[in-house]
């Protein structure tokens, strides 16, 4: 399934800029088990695939070989595990490579404790950062915590209150709301 | 002007330069005034944009390029990091601030007086040899008026009267406190049950709109009042209610038409005689040229960092300069300290809090465990620190805040993150560090910035009387959060580096002890003047900012009264 949600994005147009397809699903599958989705959309909807392409296509630039390095080896421990491509694995075998990259367990890879962490970090980058980057699309990150976005202001201080704003986001300073 | 003798060569135009500019072109002189970075405008810095201003502060233009390397064991050779102090744009650190705004106690000048003269650190059941603690050469007293200056002329918001521990002010603050949000109320009321003492802490941070009144600077512009939208702390502020020197002193020493402003300009060492005396600074310019600039005084107004390796880096092969400029005490770069800054967490079942909306200045705070405020005997250290309801940021500040043992990804952590966003604040510290010689800034032997220049190299560790008192405050603090009704807390002790750092550059009475004087003029080159945190003998549980204001207030006026060196 999220293959497939995958191949319908690539092919709705959003071409990539830094990765190449096959690591783009990779990334995809992993940032749906970082943050997945549930009775709520989550990393995959976000788009953090995208936030994390364009990132690596500019300033994260840097960061490139460690992806592809950090890809090759979770591919080669999923198959070395369950011989199947991490894309094949289920929910629980994807759990347990990540559980594994985390801890630094992954043989394929030294210092995949540090490439999870920066994995991590961007897939959630991706979801609850502001939209202008690429990433949390259609808001989902802002909506999902309560976070109404790049407001002007609050007029309010919401104590003991759920904010009943509808959530914004800006490209560039925020207008005074009579401007908008 | 270039071709000439400026009357001021300023390095650096942050928050003391800014103030600098102002004061000194005002007088009359005539100011070159360099900064390294860009003139930077609205639409840069006030975005409201999480991932560039706090996901990665490293790839902004005005952080990349001044690396430091820290180390906390100097046997190691030590890891590049960034900060965003320096922030290396016109207008400097201060766009990015918090706004807090304290005035130092007056018990923060005379550590060594209070607390090791008297035995008090002997009862306290610390062994302080391997420290420097030392007074400072002026008191509260000789910087009362000119904190007043810096809070009226910035706006400063504040509850005066309502912390029994600040010292006594001759005027209260220009404008009424900030509007409580549910983080104050609800630290308020916990401090209080306790039998602590909060209040509003004094931010520079507009409650009103706001121009100062006569007899401060009316040409300073009116600014408009906050509207809390809560991106303080790492952002630019889009409505300018947040004090910062680029929209206020600045404008205002550029209009006197007295300053040459040299953005992108980066000086790379001063320039002295054979008598000993500053003759100017080199610089690159905007285009990497090495240039010279003349000038009959020489101000460094770069932050801790650049203070430090811009005296070692101008050393002459002469012998009292061998070591660095004004370096006969040997103590340039030495002393060097910062807050070791904590957080201490609180989740919220009974409480939304939405700790997201301002004022984001930690704004509710308690002194009863700052400085000498509380009895230290049998606690095993002195000194204390600030502590104030805390915890604003977007999801991207906050998405690293999991308590301990639970994983930070998956299924369990987005239902805790959905939950607890809004249901969650922290209590901020910044306890004070002692000075200690083996805390110091050098230059890194290897590693250079894009211009060349050596990167400063800091060697840190917090000892032992830092370490007693970071497990004690995160006690009361965590006793705070269970009061207030917290269904779960936990601590984060400070990371190795130290934040808002001090020292390098120490003031003091005695040459063979200290850098520069009471007046910031260095001991060993008498038109050379450092003014910053990085003159500061001891610290405080308090940022540095409204101090340092302060002391460029009262250098400035120091330096236009001597008539004699501008003819």
């Amino acid at each position: 399934m999220q293959t497939k949600s995958t191949r319908t994005r690539v092919q709705r147009g959003e071409t990539l800029k830094a990765l190449t397809p096959r690591q783009a699903r990779l990334v995809e599958a992993i940032a749906g088990r970082i943050l997945p989705s549930t009775d709520t959309p989550g990393a995959i909807e976000a788009g953090a695939l995208y936030y994390i392409d364009r990132a690596l296509a500019g300033v994260y630039r840097s960061l490139l070989p460690h992806y592809r390095r950090g890809l090759r080896a979770i591919e080669k421990h999923a198959k070395a595990k369950f011989s199947a491509s991490f894309l094949k694995l289920s929910e629980n075998e994807q759990d347990a490579v990540l559980s594994a990259l985390e801890a630094g367990q992954v043989e394929e890879l030294s210092q995949g404790d540090e490439f999870f962490e920066l994995l991590r970090s961007h897939v959630l980058e991706g979801v609850f950062g502001e939209p202008s980057h690429c990433g949390n699309r259609d808001l989902i990150g802002w909506r999902l915590v309560g976070f109404p976005g790049q407001q002007y202001g609050y007029p309010d201080p919401y104590i003991d209150k759920v904010v009943d704003l509808e959530p914004v986001a800006c490209d560039g300073p925020p207008k005074k709301p009579a401007e908008a | 002007m270039s071709a000439s003798i400026a009357d001021i060569c300023l390095v650096g135009v942050g928050a003391v330069g800014g103030i600098l500019a102002k004061q000194l072109a005002t007088a009359g002189l005539k100011v070159v005034a360099f900064e390294r970075g860009p003139a930077i405008k609205r639409e840069d810095y006030a975005g409201l944009d999480s991932i560039s201003f706090i996901a990665r502060p490293n790839t902004l233009e005005w952080v990349k390029n001044e690396p430091r390397i820290f180390r906390t064991n100097p046997k190691e050779p030590g890891a590049i990091r960034h900060g965003t102090s320096p922030f290396n744009a016109l207008g400097g650190a201060l766009l990015l601030w918090t706004g807090q705004a304290s005035r130092f106690m007056p018990g923060d000048f005379k550590v060594y007086s209070n607390e090791v003269a008297t035995g008090a650190a002997e009862r306290a059941g610390i062994d302080l040899s391997d420290y420097d603690v030392v007074d400072w050469p002026i008191g509260y007293d000789d910087l009362e008026p000119y904190y007043e200056r810096f809070e009226w002329e910035f706006g400063v918001s504040g509850a005066s009267g309502m912390n029994p521990f600040a010292g006594p002010r001759r005027k209260p603050y220009p404008l009424p406190p900030l509007r409580t949000n549910a983080k104050m109320e609800l630290f308020g009321a916990a401090c209080r049950r306790l039998g602590y003492h909060p209040f509003n802490g004094p931010a520079a941070v507009l409650s009103e709109p706001y121009r100062p009144p006569p007899p401060y600077d009316t040409r300073m512009p009116e600014r408009p009042a906050c509207v809390y939208c809560g991106h303080c702390n790492h952002y630019g502020c889009h409505v300018s209610a947040k004090a910062s020197t680029l929209y206020t002193a600045i404008p205002v020493a550029l209009e006197t038409g007295n300053v040459d402003l040299r953005a992108n300009c980066k000086v790379a060492s001063i320039t002295t005689d054979d008598k000993g005396v500053a003759t100017g600074v080199k610089y690159f310019d905007a285009q990497g040229g090495l240039q010279e600039q003349r000038a009959r005084v020489v101000i460094l107004s770069a932050f801790v960092f650049d203070n430090v390796r811009l005296l070692l880096l101008s050393k002459t092969g002469e012998k009292r300069f061998r070591n660095g400029l004004a370096n006969s005490s040997g103590l340039v770069g030495k002393c060097f300290f910062g807050h070791g800054d904590m957080r201490i967490y609180g989740l919220f079942d009974d409480h939304i809090i939405n700790a997201f909306i301002g004022p984001g200045s930690a704004t509710m705070r308690i002194d009863d465990f700052n400085g000498n405020n509380f009895d230290h005997t049998g606690l095993g250290f002195i000194r204390g620190g600030t502590m104030g309801a805390s915890g604003d940021g977007t999801p991207i500040s906050r998405m690293d805040v999991v308590p301990p043992g639970m994983r930070s990804w998956g299924r369990e952590y987005k239902e805790y993150f959905a939950r607890y966003y809004t249901r969650t604040f922290d209590i901020h510290m910044a306890p004070e560090t002692l000075p200690r010689r083996d805390n110091r800034v050098d230059l890194d032997p290897r590693r250079r910035d894009p211009w060349g220049l050596p990167l400063p190299r800091v060697t840190f560790a917090f000892h032992e009387n830092e370490k007693r008192m970071h497990r004690f405050l995160a006690g009361i603090a965590e006793g705070i959060l269970h009061e207030a009704g917290a269904s779960k807390v936990w601590t984060e002790l400070p990371r190795p580096a130290p934040t808002r750092q001090c020292g390098g550059t120490r003031m003091g009475s005695d040459p063979r002890k200290s850098v520069v004087n009471e007046y910031c003029q260095t001991h060993d080159v008498p038109n050379l003047f450092i003014v910053g945190s990085s003159v500061f003998p001891t610290m405080s549980g308090y940022p540095a900012t409204a101090t340092i204001a302060a002391l460029a207030y009262r250098t400035a006026e120091y330096i236009t009264r001597q008539r004699d060196w501008f003819r």
